[in-house]
């Protein structure tokens, strides 16, 4: 089965115990308005330009289409840049090849594994499923995920998987469409299936300024938290590098909120509610 | 740090320590600077007479110049032949000149008690405590120094001046008392930067080995060597360099407090594979009692310790080069690969033949000063070049991962799929790949050392293997033998710039990747996929040293489940048989800022080949190789 894909990340340290390698599945049904890897928004192969080394030439602007207003990159921008910088993002890849290319450095994934993100792995969930098929008992699987994704599949998958990082970014329904553009109710189904499966997992949380580092919001987590028997999570900051990929899309990063407010670490709160938590 | 320390640092860093470090004076010799008294002020840059060894600092320190002195007289007594009387004259006219100069020191020192105190006994005899064993060391790098030699290391320092340091403790010496001493002396290795005669300023030699196992495989890693290690991890300064020997027995939690120390960013510890390297030496002939007492040269090269006078940076195979010959001459009348390959081999074995011989008339200049740290040298009356106990000659191994790119390239485009004829191949080298972009992408996106990949890792295998092959232990024609090695030094920018465009896409001239890594521009599947080719090759073959370089941005060492991890990824390394590692924390953002804007960034220091040194120091063609290596990161 054929999946797509834009980037193998070997030792990659944040994802997962251990040493592991990430793969990062095309699309992501969420649009977080705070979102670092645009990439993996689109579920289609897109053309990007590196930032790095551009002599502003604009050959690769010349020959580009414009479609809805956006400019986007075509194949004769590739071969028009004199310094190589364009390339394709999306890599259509089977379930074969991806899982033989990660077994290759099964000898130096002992103590970790892994990990599928993205985007949001659970978009391609047939394709996710098969690479957990052929990787069971070889290799220590983990997933990155938003949790969206319907709840049969959810469940597939944690059956398969050895490994959850599991995001909850708003306790709010209505705040976490205004951010994230989708509703959280089958998220939060999906991370209580996931809380009483037995599986292990870590609840990572964004904290995004003025959004997601707010009391309130902080409180509504603690208390899916406390419904879920967790006590421990990982606090991920927000980092004002955040908006560096878009112009590789040809895209504005545009978040809807002031990315200059320092972030507010919870410690207070998590502290009282005896939730241990790491920065990473 | 205490305040003593601080205030040294601060003077170090905050006078621009360029400045400081050119500070001369008329004075020729040793004059009060900091707690170890003095330091080189001589301003003049003198032509080398040779170094890369590991002085015996155990054996002098441990008996006192006025020893060393009569040892001479007494050899000179025995002596019968008037070539080793003549020259044992000339030894002793520089310890008695030795000795003078420093009686003369400590007379000026008079004010300073604890200085003069100690200078009543060292150097005439031996130290008794650490701050005299530190204090006798300064002399004896301060005397090397000045008789022109170059990259004088400092060897296993954490093994000998153990001694000194645990008969302070057991007087009743405090730790913070000792560490004191041990933080000014490492200060004091800072000054006088700009007086080596390097080939880049920080090029100084001033390496350190630490830890590492004894002949039963007990752990040599001591109190002091962690001290050491907290003592660099706190200064943060270039130097001392510190070498770090690990084996498959080193626990994760000296690999943890190693990481923290490359989170600095200094470009250092480098770890050594004892596991590895000793196994090499002892079968290039080394002596196991000599092989475990191994240390650095001024960069990577495996020496022993005091008992030395190898050249490991004897010559250079510049494997692209030949490589490149092979395929203008022969490669028209091969009609496999094997053949082919066969014919890189002959030219490899011929190269070494003639490398062999254009130095088997090499003579280094007499060194009567440097013979006396030389172990064996008095007994004899004999130069070290000529009496010591090794004479071995290393011949690194340049642009190994471009030379093997190339043949790949030449096994999939010409033999395996037949996309590009010899003709067109010829044609494209020769106008270095002007109006053949479309070849030498051909060319780029064949199999590259480096990602894992089974072809180009058994073609690095296979001319390594002949490299190894036709150049250990053959007879050097001074008594010793040859040693193959994967270093560069700075041969992977001189080199090169003698080689025009290579099969591997590489343009004319362009720089190979340093010592032992992936080429330039590689587009690297990732860390893990490096260290697994370069890791394929039974490393004892070829242990002259050149470390594989990998660099970590360092968002990865923010925190500390990066820096276990990273931890975990070196011992991984080791324990899969790697011989040498240096690792990198770099932020290729931060190097681009600092070109553009150098006076945002005095002090930003980077890992060059073998050493570190200032990024605003370093001439732009090593500024950009920086740079451009740290590309797989992206």
């Amino acid at each position: 089965m054929q999946g797509l894909i834009f980037s193998i990340e070997e030792f990659s340290v944040y994802d997962g115990p251990g040493i592991r390698t990430t793969v990062f599945l095309k699309g992501c049904p969420l649009r977080c308005s705070w979102c670092h890897n645009p990439e993996g928004q689109s579920y289609n192969k897109e053309i990007v330009r590196s930032p790095n080394g551009c002599i502003n030439c604009n050959n690769c602007i010349n020959v580009a289409d414009i479609v809805d207003g956006k400019t986007v990159f075509t194949d004769d921008g590739i071969k028009n840049c004199p310094m190589g910088l364009l390339r394709y993002s999306g890599e259509n890849i089977s379930s074969e090849q991806l899982c033989e290319k990660l077994l290759k450095n099964q000898n130096m994934l002992q103590s970790g594994g892994v990990t599928f993100s993205g985007g949001e792995p659970l978009a391609q969930s047939d394709f996710l499923l098969d690479c957990l098929t052929k990787l069971k008992g070889k290799i220590h699987t983990a997933i990155q995920t938003s949790g969206y994704c319907d709840t049969q599949t959810f469940k597939k998958v944690v059956g398969m998987a050895d490994y959850f990082l599991f995001d909850l970014k708003l306790a709010d329904d209505r705040l976490h469409r205004k951010y994230t553009g989708v509703s959280n109710a089958v998220i939060l189904n999906n991370f209580s299936f996931l809380a009483s499966s037995g599986r292990e997992f870590v609840v990572r949380i964004p904290l995004i300024p003025t959004v997601t580092d707010s009391d309130e919001n902080i409180c509504g987590i603690v208390n899916l938290l406390k419904q879920s028997g967790v006590n421990y999570v990982e606090l991920l900051p927000y980092n004002q590098m955040a908006g560096a990929k878009y112009k590789m899309l040809c895209r504005e990063y545009r978040p809807d909120f002031d990315e200059r407010v320092a972030v507010k670490v919870p410690e207070r709160i998590l502290r009282k509610n005896n939730v241990a938590f790491k920065i990473l | 740090m205490t305040k003593n320390i601080e205030a040294l640092v601060k003077q170090l860093k905050d006078q621009s320590y360029k400045k400081y470090r050119t500070k001369t004076t008329s004075e020729p010799i040793l004059y009060p600077v900091d707690v170890f008294g003095f330091h080189i002020g001589n301003n003049e840059k003198k032509h080398s007479l040779g170094g890369n060894v590991i002085p015996s600092y155990k054996r002098i320190i441990s008996k006192g110049f006025d020893e060393i002195r009569r040892e001479i007289e007494f050899s000179i007594s025995k002596a019968t032949e008037q070539s080793k009387i003549e020259y044992g004259k000339k030894m002793l006219e520089k310890m008695v000149e030795c000795i003078r100069i420093c009686d003369e020191y400590r007379e000026k020192v008079k004010s300073n008690s604890r200085l003069y105190n100690a200078l009543q006994r060292v150097p005439h005899k031996s130290a008794t405590t650490f701050f005299e064993a530190c204090l006798f060391m300064k002399i004896c790098i301060y005397f090397l120094r000045t008789a022109n030699t170059e990259h004088i290391c400092l060897g296993r320092f954490d093994q000998y001046m153990y001694p000194y340091f645990i008969n302070d403790k057991n007087r009743g010496v405090s730790d913070e008392e000792l560490f004191e001493t041990l933080e000014a002396f490492f200060v004091s290795l800072n000054y006088d930067g700009d007086l080596y005669p390097g080939i880049q300023l920080g090029d100084n030699g001033q390496s350190m080995v630490l830890g590492g196992f004894d002949e039963c495989g007990n752990s040599m890693y001591n109190q002091l060597t962690d001290m050491c290690m907290d003592a660099s991890l706190e200064l943060n300064l270039i130097d001392p360099k510190i070498n770090l020997r690990v084996g498959k027995n080193t626990p994760k939690e000296v690999y943890i407090k190693a990481t923290k120390l490359t989170k600095q960013g200094l470009g250092f510890p480098q770890y050594c594979n004892d596991d590895v390297v000793v196994p090499g030496l002892i079968k290039l002939g080394y002596d196991a009692k000599d092989a475990v007492d191994y240390g650095v040269a001024a960069c990577w090269e495996y020496i022993p310790s005091g008992c030395g006078a190898d050249i490991p940076n004897m010559s250079v195979m510049n494997f692209p080069l030949v490589v490149n010959k092979v395929i203008t001459e022969k490669l028209c009348n091969c009609d496999s690969f094997a053949t082919f390959m066969g014919c890189v081999e002959k030219a490899i074995a011929k190269e070494c033949d003639r490398i062999v011989e254009s130095c088997c008339d090499f003579q280094h200049p007499e060194q009567p000063l440097l013979s006396m740290f030389t172990d064996g040298c008095i007994e004899t009356l004999t130069d070290m070049w000529r009496g010591a106990k090794y004479k071995n000659y290393g011949c690194h191994g340049t642009g190994i991962a471009n030379a093997t790119d190339a043949l790949t390239a030449v096994k999939q485009c010409i033999f395996d799929k037949k996309t590009v004829s010899v003709s067109q191949l010829l044609e494209a080298l020769e106008n270095n790949f002007e109006g053949f972009s479309d070849l030498r992408s051909s060319l780029r996106n064949c199999s590259k050392m480096g990602n894992n990949d089974e072809i180009a890792d058994d073609i690095a295998t296979q001319i390594m293997a002949c490299f190894s092959k036709n150049m250990n232990n053959k007879p050097n024609g001074n008594g010793g033998i040859w040693r193959a090695g994967t270093g560069s030094a700075m041969e992977y920018i001189l080199s090169a710039a003698k080689c025009p465009a290579t099969a591997d896409g590489r343009k004319a001239f362009e720089p190979y990747s340093s010592s032992f890594s992936p080429s330039l521009d590689v587009k690297a599947s990732g860390l893990l996929s490096i260290i697994q080719s370069f890791t394929k090759y039974d490393m004892t073959e070829i242990i002259n040293g050149g470390p594989l370089t990998l660099e970590i941005h360092d968002s990865v060492l923010k925190n500390d489940i990066g820096i276990e991890k990273t931890a975990m990824l070196v011992k991984l390394f080791i324990d899969m048989g790697g011989h040498q590692l240096q690792l990198n924390s770099i932020n290729r953002e931060r190097l681009l800022d600092a070109q553009k804007h150098p006076e945002k960034h005095p002090n930003l220091i980077v890992r060059v080949w073998g050493w570190s040194g200032y990024f605003n120091e370093l001439d732009k063609e090593y500024q950009n190789h920086i740079i451009r290596r740290c590309e797989y990161l992206n």
